[in-house]
């Protein structure tokens, strides 16, 4: 069944971040190989729990072989990141008019100063280049 | 499905051309990588040729193998009005043949609509003029823009803002850079990329090169614009910056060069300008430019012996059934 991906399943705890970060690193796994992967021993059944909680949010897909789940990821890293960044993009676009613009400020102003900045040292260098090539006019 | 003596000839034509363009095609997009290293270490106005010629090289094979070989071995030695079964392998290469064509057919004559359009809308309001003892046509618009529109008549477009903002020197110096565009002729051979059909219907597939060489058709320019000097190189590296401090230019049409191209490697430009010296790049020696040359004159003799018909008779034959 296809799912859609509210604003609350794009919110990732630290520990279903770190079982994606896991399947995404080593492709399809069942809990018995996730479970030494993990940061931290964790009990069998809250690995279970985490992996069956990102499957109902649509993150991971699972197959049954013989008798466990094998679980892999929907969606590569690149995706969810573009994903994530959507929704909390979105997030502000929809909410009241003034957080939109304010968003769209602070991101104009950002590429702003990235640009500006560059524009300044480029004509610093040019500057720097034209003395250059004077002085060397005059010895 | 039976076919008649000359829409069987169409055919032939349109699955030959899809399966030499895709064979060309993938070749092309495996060496690409390769292509864009040793362009790297090229001048760029030899990088740019180049990579326009890699990037063309599969529909120029493809329209050889059907104009020079596949017509020909037809009209030649398959025996007219007749009518004979086609199979569904050649069917289908044809539909592709002719999908891929019409596609790039559309791109381009869009593309040649949409900057006829521009140059009439520029034509409305602009004021024609001279800088230097180039004609320009000043358009009193705020939007920065420097550009060279239209194919076989190309003319410098320039925006009210750019005008206002640069001085003299530094304008002399863009208008040498789009006049640099016109004698290369890059606006046709804009075109002519726009012409190629990609790898596949709706697959464009070898964007890396187009992307290459639009890059070192700008850096070309730029060096014949400034011709080795270094007073010269400095006034158009101030152009460019100033005009790019004017703000984002508006979209252009395919067939128009901008002054600043698409902006992204602004800061390369400017550093190829401050050092024109540092890089080079290298020519290709005359001895192998001209093995090159006898190579492609004497595959193009032998492929034109009554033989090689005969064999690509033999292989439409089997391509048709």
């Amino acid at each position: 069944m296809i799912r859609f991906f509210s604003k609350r399943d794009a919110e990732l705890g630290h520990l279903e971040s770190g079982v994606m970060d896991i399947l995404w690193e080593r492709g399809a796994c069942n809990v018995h190989q996730v479970m030494p992967l993990l940061a931290r021993p964790l009990a069998y059944t809250t690995v279970m729990t985490t992996l069956d909680r990102l499957f109902k949010k649509g993150l991971l897909d699972r197959r049954k072989e013989e008798r466990a789940f094998v679980y892999s990821p929907r969606f590569s890293r690149l995706e969810w990141e573009k994903k994530r960044t959507g929704n909390f993009v979105a997030g502000f676009l929809t909410g009241p008019e003034s957080s939109g613009e304010l968003l769209i400020s602070c991101l104009v102003d950002a590429v702003g100063s990235h640009d500006e900045a560059l524009l300044d040292e480029l004509e610093r260098r040019i500057r720097e280049r034209r003395k250059e090539l004077c002085r060397r006019r005059k010895k | 499905m039976t076919i008649p003596y000359s829409l069987r000839l169409v055919c032939l034509c349109l699955a030959a051309f899809f399966l030499v363009h895709a064979a060309v095609a993938a070749v092309v997009r495996l060496v690409a990588p390769a292509a864009l290293r040793i362009a790297g270490r090229m001048r760029p106005r030899l990088a740019a040729r180049f990579l326009l010629a890699l990037r063309l090289a599969p529909a120029a094979l493809a329209a050889f193998a059907v104009a020079g070989l596949c017509a020909p071995s037809y009209l030649w030695l398959e025996p007219a009005a007749t009518s004979e079964e086609v199979g569904l392998v050649c069917l289908l290469a044809a539909l592709f043949g002719a999908a891929l064509t019409m596609e790039s057919l559309v791109r381009a004559l869009r593309a040649v609509a949409r900057s006829g359009r521009y140059w009439r809308e520029c034509r409305r309001t602009a004021v024609k003029t001279r800088i230097g003892r180039a004609p320009v046509w000043i358009v009193p618009r705020s939007a920065p823009f420097f550009v060279l529109a239209g194919i076989w008549r190309s003319r410098l477009v320039v925006s009210q803002a750019v005008v206002d903002a640069l001085p003299e020197e530094q304008l002399a110096a863009a208008v040498r850079h789009e006049q640099a565009h016109r004698e290369s002729r890059d606006n046709l051979k804009r075109l002519l990329v726009l012409l190629a059909p990609g790898m596949l219907p709706g697959v464009r597939g070898l964007s890396a090169l187009e992307r290459a060489w639009a890059r070192r058709a700008e850096w070309a320019a730029d060096d014949r614009a400034v011709a080795g000097d270094s007073r010269a190189s400095l006034t158009l590296a101030e152009a460019l910056v100033r005009v790019a401090r004017l703000g984002a230019a508006p979209p252009l049409t395919p067939l128009t060069t901008s002054l600043m191209a698409d902006g992204h490697d602004l800061a390369e430009r400017v550093e190829r300008l401050l050092h024109p010296a540092a890089n080079p790049g290298r020519d290709l020696p005359l001895p192998v430019m001209g093995t090159a040359a006898a190579l492609c004159g004497t595959a193009l003799v032998a492929l034109l012996q009554p033989s090689v018909l005969y064999s690509v008779h033999g292989l439409l034959e089997r391509l048709t059934h």
